[in-house]
Order: structure tokens, then sequence, then C-alpha cells
């Protein structure tokens, strides 16, 4: 006993777990919208403190604009934009460009091009020139169209080895009809990509890219900018024909419940990716959807991990998420709803098994009182961390510009999720993962896991080339 | 001259200070004031990492990283995730080769919430943990090293190359996943021990940053953190000292099913906290980082040799720091033809330096990574925890820029003539194998025995 106590040692003093302080109000920042005479939206934001100045800059070229059988063509233009211009050669740009201490993203996803650019405050004008010849004036010189195509073609079987990212692809392509630009992979396949060349890619662009379907956020400390010379002196010189309205097609899928196995002989783990379609935010079930996510599977302490990581050790995490796939300003868009991680080989049917029973459970009985309140607390709550810098208040808002949404939708998000109720919460989050209505894709070794999937009964297994 | 092109007056600082304090029990505290967003950042850096870890044991500090979270005296099982997360606060810890750090960042008015728990589980973890909770994370931490390690293409890439320039024995030698077969072996009473040797207030320094009355929050960390009795049970870790190159070049070959031919190669360079460091990143950033740097140009523009190039640097003050060189051959390109190229590419380099417009690039370059580190308070943290725990002194995080910016490009090309040559290299080749059915099968079977 004695001999206990000496080799415990001293302790600490305990208190009690102290309450929190008075908040300090925090409101998402409210952009200023305008337009430059060429017909370019300009939406910005002075953020004292931030000197790294981000830039997004939306391009109306969707993906399912791109030509018949020229899957990728938005891909190559969205690179090829800064290969090269009337002014520089492809290394001269990009030397320039690093000379600013600047970076330049680009690519095309289904709702458009996004370009983002991030540089110190006292290079803003320097860097939106460079963007600006970038967008007004690319070069699209036949080499390095061809070595850029090259080059995504090499790209392809990194990806494909990749379990999360072949696991998605194998989604996409189930989920959505063939016929359907959604279902193929954002950025071409062999067979598509070897067929763009540089008069594609000017098609593509003439058709595609000007400034009166285009929109530019500006997020940063403005303290010794003069943002809108500037602007009039770059992306104001970018010449183009006025908007045409360009319809967005509907989204549809079949959620039938449905496995594949994508096989991977010897894989020590398989990737899980459970998913359907569902209400993207111009449906008011957003919020709800949000805060039920979260509970599902948003955290460690979600209901997914809690048992999956937590309580059996099969998986180093599992998540929900909604993720807008495309929005239409008539409310016709829609997210992919999804669960996804991945759990090692052995413990495969035993972690589908659970995870349906989480699902079944939440279906049962609900989500608790305290379960809502924590995840209100999170979401709102970690609004000023997530929005510190310009790069991630620009994203926001630049997303909200694609999705046809109101510059203050963020904002309100956070009213609306401080007002959604466990009731509410709930039935978005059943409605959203229904136990029969979801795709199952697994990447993963076929001749030990498909059995055991089999006899989950979640649907029909199908078996697929890795 | 390099000062002339600096983005900002202060060179990055913001005009931002810190402050240094120390408890009784050793605990040093760096606090930083912040009121632009209100937010406060709260990190801790323990002075240990994977290379304190013994033979048999490789993992062990990773492991605990994760049953830090476990719960503690005053915190049930995942309270330290459900008090911050409610509090709409972020949270997680990381473990490397020469730390272990764990941080939160809370809106302002939740700051003691983090400073309770950090106390709570530094003073009391071994109350709370158990077998239960020691056999759960085993298996998480598995399968966090299948799915970052063992189930991506050349995912075991790492822990070969550092393991060449390495060599076995020296505490850098392993790294901080560890193997199946340690993690397997560690024991509840390891984890017991590796506690009471490591987390020790007098082996760690907390830093606050962000929108803090630095008054108050000294005073709370007095209250939660001042009476855990100190105690210094640590050892030095094992001397982690090597000549300044490896001598000769070393290289394997690994044929597996990966989507293309890849050349690999790690370099040991001068000890992070230098000059020389300094100069080591710069002309790494100028040879292989973004799409203006000298490999790009040669590999991916001219040549067409290479899906893409990437040439960075893992700064270590315990050890040579390593260059990492990561170059993915396109479709039907030899590793060979790769590899002659870039050999030329650096003894040019090393004959030439870099041209002004290089240098400049390379400094503006840095310096925006620099700005991005300390654009968040807990970037700033972090980084405060850093130059504390490693160097002694916190207020070297404010000055960094200055410092990469005040490199000469003489200085550049020493540094590439001193280490960027096969001499002073582990080179890994991958060629990948498409397996026959047949022998799929047999690698099944050998598994199956092997369970």
């Amino acid at each position: 006993m004695s001999d206990a106590v000496a080799t415990a040692g001293p302790s600490m003093t305990f208190h009690p777990q102290p309450r929190a302080g008075e908040a300090t109000p925090w409101a998402f920042p409210a952009p200023e919208r305008g337009q430059l005479p060429n017909g370019l939206t300009v939406l910005s934001c002075h953020r004292p403190g931030q000197q790294i100045v981000a830039v997004e800059v939306n391009l109306l070229a969707p993906l399912d604009a791109e030509p018949e059988g020229l899957d990728g063509v938005a891909t190559i233009m969205a690179r090829a934009l800064s290969e090269g211009t009337s002014t520089y050669t492809a290394e001269e740009f990009t030397a320039e460009l690093e000379r600013c201490g600047a970076t330049l993203d680009a690519h095309a996803d289904h709702p458009g091009v996004r370009l983002s650019l991030e540089v110190p405050a006292s290079r803003l004008t320097k860097a939106l020139a460079l963007l600006a010849d970038a967008l007004r004036a690319p070069a699209f010189p036949e080499s390095e169209i061809e070595r850029l195509v090259r080059n995504r073609l090499d790209e392809i079987p990194h990806e494909l080895a990749n379990p999360a990212r072949r696991a998605a692809m194998a989604l996409s392509q189930h989920l959505f009809p063939a016929d359907a630009r959604i279902s193929r992979p954002r950025q071409g396949t062999q067979e598509t990509v070897e067929g763009i060349d540089a008069a594609a890619v000017r098609a593509f662009y003439t058709a595609h890219v000007r400034p009166a379907t285009s929109t530019a956020v500006v997020v940063g400390d403005f303290t010794d900018v003069d943002l809108d010379a500037a602007l009039a002196d770059t992306l104001g010189a970018w010449t183009g024909a006025p908007a045409e309205p360009r319809p967005v097609p509907p989204i549809t899928a079949d959620d039938t419940g449905r496995v594949v196995i994508v096989d991977r002989p010897g894989a020590v783990q398989t990737q899980l990716l459970i998913g359907r379609i569902g209400a993207d935010r111009h449906d008011r079930v957003w919020p709800a959807q949000v805060l039920g996510t979260y509970c599902l599977g948003g955290t460690l302490t979600s209901r997914l991990d809690r048992v999956l990581r937590e309580e059996k050790g099969y998986t180093y995490g599992v998540r929900s998420f909604g993720q807008v796939l495309r929005s239409a300003p008539e409310g016709t868009g829609a997210a992919m709803l999804a669960i996804s991680g991945s759990v090692d080989t052995a413990s495969t049917g035993p972690a589908l098994a659970d995870l349906w029973t989480v699902l079944r459970t939440l279906a049962a009985e609900g989500l608790t009182d305290a379960e809502r309140d924590a995840a209100v607390q999170n979401l709102v709550g970690v609004a000023p961390l997530k929005y510190e810098t310009a790069a991630a208040v620009a994203g926001t808002l630049a997303d909200q510009v694609e999705q046809y949404l109101p510059d203050d939708f963020q904002a309100r998000l956070y009213e609306r999720l401080a007002q959604t109720g466990t009731v509410e919460a709930t039935a978005a989050a059943v409605s959203a993962f229904p136990v029969d209505r979801l795709v199952t894709v697994l990447v993963g070794d076929a001749a030990q896991i498909e059995e055991p999937v089999k006899a989950l009964g979640i649907g029909e297994v199908t078996v697929v080339g890795g | 001259m390099p000062m002339g092109h600096t983005a900002t007056q202060q060179a990055g600082s913001s005009g931002l200070t810190a402050t240094e304090h120390r408890l009784a029990n050793g605990l040093r505290v760096v606090l930083s004031e912040d009121h632009l967003t209100p937010v406060a950042a709260v990190c801790l850096w323990y002075d240990v990492g994977s290379r304190h870890e013994v033979k048999g044991r490789t993992g062990l500090a990773h492991l605990f990283e994760h049953l830090m979270f476990q719960g503690s005296a005053q915190v049930e099982g995942n309270g330290h995730f459900e008090l911050v997360q409610g509090a709409g606060g972020s949270l997680n810890g990381t473990t490397s080769f020469e730390r272990t750090n764990y941080f939160e960042t809370m809106p302002a008015h939740q700051l003691e919430l983090a400073l309770w728990l950090e106390a709570d589980r530094m003073g009391s973890l071994l109350a709370a943990l158990d077998d239960e909770s020691m056999e759960n994370q085993r298996d998480v931490v598995k399968n966090e090293r299948r799915q970052r390690y063992d189930n991506v293409p050349y995912g075991t890439a790492f822990e070969r190359l550092t393991a060449m320039v390495f060599p076995d024995g020296h505490p850098y030698h392993h790294t901080p996943i560890g193997s199946m077969a340690d993690l397997d072996a560690a024991s509840l009473e390891d984890a017991r021990a590796f506690f009471r040797t490591y987390y020790a207030p007098g082996n760690a320094v907390l830093s606050v940053v962000g929108d803090i009355d630095p008054e108050q929050t000294l005073a709370w960390i007095e209250k939660y953190f001042g009476s855990i009795p100190a105690h210094d049970a640590k050892q030095p870790p094992r001397d982690g000292s090597l000549p300044d190159t490896v001598g000769k070049e070393l290289r394997e070959v690994v044929r597996e099913e990966v989507p293309a031919r890849a050349l690999m190669a790690a370099y040991r360079l001068p000890h992070d906290g230098t000059r020389d460091a300094d100069a080591a990143d710069l002309a790494l950033t100028v040879l292989g980082h973004g799409e203006s740097s000298r490999l790009y140009n040669r590999l991916v523009r001219r040549d067409r040799s290479a899906v893409g190039v990437g040439f960075g640097m893992l700064r270590l003050a315990g050890a040579p720091s390593v260059g990492w060189l990561d170059v993915k051959a396109s479709g039907g390109v030899e590793v060979a033809d790769i590899e002659s190229a870039v050999d030329e590419e650096l003894a040019r380099f090393a004959t030439e330096g870099p041209t002004p417009e290089e240098m400049e690039r390379a400094q503006a370059q840095l310096e925006r990574e620099w700005l991005d580190r300390l654009a968040t308070v807990s970037g700033r943290a972090d980084e405060l925890c850093r130059f504390a725990v490693l160097f002694g002194d916190p207020q070297l995080a404010l000055t960094a820029v200055e410092r990469v910016l005040d490199i000469t490009p003489e200085e550049v090309q020493r540094v590439a003539k001193a280490r960027l040559h096969p001499d002073n290299r582990g080179v890994l080749v991958y060629e990948p194998v498409t397996p026959a059915a047949d022998e799929t099968a047999q690698d099944r079977n050998d598994e199956e025995t092997a369970q």
C-alpha cells in the first residue's frame, strides 16, 4: 500500500472544468459586388492582416460543354492558360509568376473552370497582370498542348492506382447514366485525351471563356493596394463576346442498393465509398442535411467512427459528407452524399455490417438533442477559425458564385444551422442515407471480401477489374 | 540586395512579437498577441519523437500520441475531442522524428478550456490509460499505417530512403509510423514508461497565440499547469551526428506493382537552424520546386521524360536534414536516362550556382511559404514552439524569412557543390511488375499462411 503511494508520486491540483468567457461576435465577411465595363463580375473583400491575397476566377466553361469524345479538353485548356501568352513563352510566364512569389492553379470541374492565384499584397498588381494575360491572350502553342496531353496521359495510371481516386471514378460510373458527362472522369480517359490538340483547346476557349460570363473574387489586406486601379489595368483589359444563357442539365442517378468490387488482389485494405445524390445548397433541407451528416460521420466522435474506429479499430477514420456536384439557378442541382474510408481487408465484412447497423439505428431511433447541440456548436463555432485566411474566404465566395447562391449565403447559413432542430436533422440524415438506396464501391481484394460482403444482403455484388 | 525584393516591410513577421515565461516546474511558455480575429491557438510541443524510440519499439511515440486523446483524470473517453469540438474548436496531434505536438485552435472565449484539457493530460494521463484504449488505438494506428503507406503505390519509399541515409542503429533510421511487428509488441507498460519519461513539464513548450489577454492567459497557465510535478527522467537522445556526406552512393531497386517507373533519392543536407540549411533550401527550390525550376524545365518541358518532379527538404535539427528527390517517369522512359539528366543538371548547378533571377524567384517562393505559415494563429503557434524546442529561442520564428532572404548565391552554390552529388545519396528505383495470375495466387497463399 505504502509502496503504491510512493511510486504514484505527488499529484497535480485539479480544478473544475472552466466555463466559456464572453464570445466576441464574428460574421462571415460580406463582399462588395461590382462589374467592370467588360462585363466581368468582381467580388472583393478587405481582410486586415491577410498579407497573402487570394484571387479566384470562375469561368463558365463546364465539363458538359466539352465536345463529344473530347473529355478532358477543359482540363488541358485550364492548364494551358499558363503555358505561354502573346507576351511570354511558357517558361517565361511561369518564371514571372514565381518571381512575384505567386502560385497559380487551374482546374476544370463540372460547373466550370476555376483559377486560383495567391500572392503577397505588395505584388498583387503584377500578378493580376499575368493572370489577365493568361485569360485574354493565351498562346496555346501546339508543342505545349501536345506536351500537356502527353503529360495528362502519363498521369492517368497514377490516378487509377490510387484506391480513393479509383473508388470515386467507379462510383460516378455506376451511379450516373453512361451518356451523362458526370458519369465519366473529370479529366478525361486515355481514349478521349489522346484526341485533344491545340485546335480543340482553342475552340473550347473561344466558345466558353469571356469576361461577361466570368467572376473574379479578390480577398486580402488592401491597405496599400489601389484595387480598383489594379483591376482596371489588368482584368479590365480583357475583352470578349457578351454572355449567352447556358442551360444546366438536370442530374439523375440510379441509387438502387448494390455493391461494386474493384478487384485489387493482395490489397491490405479495402477502400469504401458508399454514395448517392441528394439536395444541394438551394434546397431548404441543406442546413439540416449538414447537421445530420456531421452527426453521422463528420468527425472522430460522430456515430460512424465511434463504432468503426474508437470501438472496433477497423479503420483510421470513416467520414460522411455532402459535396455539391453542380447547382442551377432554378434549384435543379445535386450534391454527392457519401461515406468514405478504408478498413483492413479482414474486417471488410464486419465493418460494413456495423456501418449498416449505425444507419439502421439512426433511422429507428433518431439523433439525440445532445448530438444535435454539439454539432451546431462545432459547425457554427469553428467559422472564425475556418475563415482566418484570405484563401478560405475567397474559396467559399467563389463556390457561392459557381452555385448561383447569394453573396450572403454562408453568413445566413450559420443562423439557419442554429435554428435547425434535432427532428429536422434526423429526418435529413435518414433521407440522405437510406439503407436500401446506397451504391457501395469497394476497392479491395475480391477473393477475400466478395463472400463476406454478399452475406450482408446490401444489394447485388459485381466484381470488376482493378 | 536580397532585402530589396522582400514582399513586406517587416519581411514576414508583420510586426509580431512574442513573450517568454517559465513556470517553476520547468514548463516554458510563449505568448503572442494578435487581435484581428477572435481566435486563439494553443500549441504544446513535447521534446520527444521517434528518434527517442529504442529497437523493437518503433512507432511507440506515435502510438502514444493517439493514447493522449483517450481521456485523462478529469476527461472521459473521447472527451478531449468532444469538449474542444463542442466549443467550436479544432484539434489534433502529430508525431515526427524530433517532437510530438498537440494543438487546439479555439474561439478566443474558449481558450481556458483548451489550457485545462492540455494540463489535465500532461498531469494525469495514466489515471485513465487502460488496456482497452491501448488495444483499440494499436488497431487504429495499424490501419493508419496501411492506409498511408502499405496500400498506396510507392507508399514505403520514405521508409526505405530514410533507412538508407541514416544507417542501422542511428536514431533516425526508422520513421515515426514504426513497423507492424513493433506496434504489435508495444505493451501498456511501455506506454506508461514512455509517459513517465517524456511527458514532463520541463520537456515541453506551450505557446498561445491570437486574441488573448497575456496576463490572464499566463494566470490560467499557472493555475492549471503550475502544480504538475516536475520530473526529470529523460535521458538525452542517442547521438544523431553523422559525417556531412554519405561517402558513397547507396542504391535499392524495388520491383513492385506501381503505375510507372520512378527515380527517388535522398541526400544528406546541413542541420536545420544553420545558414547552410537555408542555403540548401534555396538550392532545392531553384532545382526542383515549382514549374520554373531547372529539373522541371529539363525533365518535364524539354526531355519530356517525367510526369512530374519534386525536390523538397525535410529539415532536421538533431541529424542531417534530408533532400528528397522524386521523379515519376513518363511511359516508356528508362530510369537511367532520367538519372543522367538529373546528375547533369546538379553538376551544372554546382559549377555555375544560381542566376540572379533564380535567386530572386526562389527567395520570393520561400517568403510566400513563410507568410502562409504565419497567416494563421495555429501556424504561428507551431513555429514558435518549433524554434523554442529545437533551437532554444522562439523569437527566431519571427525572423526566419529575413534569414532566408539574407543568403547569397555563393552560399547556395557552395552547399550544392558540397552535398548534391551522387556520393551523398541513397537512390531508390521503382520498376513496375505486372503480376501473372498464378503469381498472384501464390502471393495470396503466402499471406494466408503468415496470418
